[in-house]
């Protein structure tokens, strides 16, 4: 199967810039990350619950079936998307999985600011327990 | 007069790119790089040298080789296009520097997907989640779910080419909040003998809160290009004031492997528009 590269602006990497800006005046989505073994601080930086590690396998599974991973490929809560072959479209449809793996509800601005599978972990976590709050 | 004026040493194993004149505004060129076509180990390794240590690193982290490549060969692309747009001087790539800023508008936009890519989840679930009523409505009405899967990725690829031309992100315009679609073009064009003209049908674009009011300032083209890939392009429409005509919009296709060769395809088999219209 052929693919094409065509000449374009990498949006994914500036609307993300765009986003982590746009965090603080979110409300919800104001989290802070925190990852082992040390603590990550990002511009606009988030906080959320630690996810479970049955959650994180649940979010891997659901990646590797849509990015369609070899076998034994490596996948962890660090694994970035976009360095997986993920574009906006697989993404979008990661979300979708997760919507119905989690019977949750993921808005736009929340969708755009995961970036690895630790981050849709932690977003499922802080969205269940909205739920049952 | 041509000044070539080199501010860096050339790496004397390429030969310069063949320098071009700047698009004149309201033109759109088109650059494609099909990355089974580049086999050369020695080349893919001279594009990595007009990288910097940055995008080297970002492509050193995509998992697997297939990948790597394609990293590497859509920041040369980037590199090497823009390079060949320098009229008075001869750019090296190598010294381009990109920053990222987040009040640049862009004013274009460009999507582009496999034909034969797969949707995981159920199409009209997904369009039921994401697209408009109106799209959802017409992607139910296909019967056939390989052209509703066609005719999805076609939507996918322009919704996603428009809020990209906004320049606001994927959040600021959810996809819900507008219609793309297409309309038989009812509109006078006006094109110079000689060049041709595509007249597909035009695609437009509504605002869900403001159908009719707002001004469309938008053009698009829908392609297919080698006969394997879907792009959406979206450009600002050139304003013309008091007349009701519109311009096509003009656009040049090259198919390149840099350093190697450039081929114009517009007109040809490998271009085909399947939406908007083109001079190409």
């Amino acid at each position: 199967m052929a693919s094409l590269t065509g000449a374009s602006l990498n949006f994914t990497s500036l609307s993300s810039s765009f986003r982590r800006t746009q965090l603080p005046l979110r409300g919800i989505s104001n989290v802070k990350s925190v990852s082992f073994p040390s603590l990550r601080m990002q511009p606009g930086f988030r906080v959320s619950c630690m996810a479970k590690p049955e959650t994180v396998d649940k979010v891997c599974e659901i990646v590797r079936k849509q990015l369609a991973l070899p076998d034994g490929s490596s996948l962890t809560g660090e694994s970035k998307f976009a360095e997986l072959g993920a574009d906006s479209l697989d993404t979008v449809e990661i979300v979708m999985g997760l919507e119905e793996e989690f019977g949750i509800s993921v808005e736009e601005d929340s969708a755009q600011s995961i970036s690895t599978v630790q981050d849709a972990a932690d977003l499922i976590e802080m969205l269940k327990e909205k739920n049952n709050a | 007069m041509n000044i070539r004026c080199f501010p860096r040493k050339f790496s004397s194993a390429l030969p310069p790119l063949v320098p071009l004149q700047l698009p004149s505004p309201m033109e759109t060129h088109l650059w494609y790089i099909l990355p089974n076509e580049v086999k050369s180990v020695a080349l893919l390794n001279q594009y990595s040298e007009l990288l910097s240590p940055c995008e080297r690193e970002n492509v050193n982290r995509m998992g697997g080789d297939q990948l790597k490549k394609r990293a590497l060969l859509a920041r040369a692309l980037v590199r090497t296009t823009i390079a060949r747009y320098q009229t008075n001087c001869q750019m090296n790539p190598r010294s381009l520097k990109f920053r990222k800023n987040i009040y640049g508008k862009p004013e274009i936009g460009i999507d582009v997907e496999g034909k034969q890519r797969k949707i995981k989840n159920d199409i009209i679930a997904f369009a039921q989640r994401y697209f408009s009523p109106c799209e959802v409505k017409l992607l139910t009405a296909i019967s056939d779910s390989e052209i509703q899967r066609q005719e999805f990725i076609k939507l996918w690829t322009l919704k996603e080419a428009y809020v990209k031309a906004l320049g606001k992100g994927f959040s600021a315009v959810p996809f819900k909040t507008f219609t793309i679609r297409f309309k038989a073009s009812t509109i006078r064009c006006f094109h110079l003998p000689g060049n041709s003209v595509s007249e597909a049908s035009e695609v437009i674009v509504e605002s869900s809160d403001d159908p009719k009011n707002l001004p469309n300032n938008w053009q698009f083209a829908l392609l297919e290009v080698a006969a394997s890939h879907y792009v959406a392009i979206c450009t600002e429409k050139d304003k013309i004031v008091g007349g009701e005509a519109n311009r096509p919009m003009k656009l040049t296709v090259r198919k390149t492997i840099p350093f190697v060769e450039d081929v114009c395809v517009s007109g040809t088999d490998a271009v085909l528009v399947l939406g908007g219209i083109i001079e190409q």
